[in-house]
């Protein structure tokens, strides 16, 4: 029997598709072009990223958003790839937070 | 698998989207598993999808088929007209020919 992907939702019900616009926030640019310089650059593929996305449990992946889980997945990536440490990112990340960021007061 | 397979199916060809059941990383969705479809076209060849997601980058390069299914054959409960198809790309290890 087949086993069914988190992903992979065609023919499944799926209730009204939400269509209002939702201008970018700095974070989710400056992200997807990191992402996309790692992808380039042959640090990571596509293919990986999806994977991660397919590891994610069922009430992650649907709490998350788009731009959550392409973050996250490319965390994921880069600490299995051993390039970053996992400790030292939420360090770092709780510092730019208490400082605040060009999206959020600190 | 050689390095370089050959491409199997030619346009118009039959073929059987198989169910593989394997875990991980794949492409082939379930609601096209088991159904037949025709050939569309040859994509040339690609590294598998299956391989990369886990960092196995530079193997082999397998065929890659679009392949064109009948919309009232995927979905018992499809409204639209008689003629409609959906195209998938499917690579080759997930066909059997009919």
């Amino acid at each position: 029997m087949a086993e069914r992907l988190i992903t992979d939702i065609g023919g499944l019900p799926a209730g009204e598709v939400p269509r209002q616009e939702a201008p970018p926030l700095f974070w989710q640019k400056h992200m997807l072009a990191m992402f996309n310089v790692l992808w380039s650059n042959g640090i990571l593929n596509l293919d990986e990223y999806r994977r991660t996305m397919e590891e994610m449990s069922p009430e992650d992946y649907n709490r998350s958003t788009f731009y959550g889980r392409r973050l996250d997945g490319m965390i994921e990536l880069l600490v299995e790839k051993g390039l970053i440490d996992r400790a030292e990112l939420g360090a770092r990340t709780d510092d730019i937070l208490r400082k605040g960021t060009r999206d959020h007061a600190g | 698998m050689p390095a370089e397979s050959k491409a199997a199916y030619a346009p118009g060809d039959r073929v059987r989207i198989l169910d593989l059941g394997k875990p991980g990383h794949v492409r082939t969705p379930v609601y096209a598993r088991n159904k037949v479809g025709i050939i569309d076209r040859y994509c040339g060849r690609f590294e598998n999808p299956e391989e990369r997601a886990y960092g196995r980058v530079g193997r082999a390069r397998i065929p890659l088929y679009r392949v064109r299914l009948r919309q009232r054959d995927l979905w018992t409960d499809y409204e639209g007209a008689e003629a409609d198809t959906l195209v998938l790309e499917i690579y080759d290890h997930w066909l059997r020919p009919v």
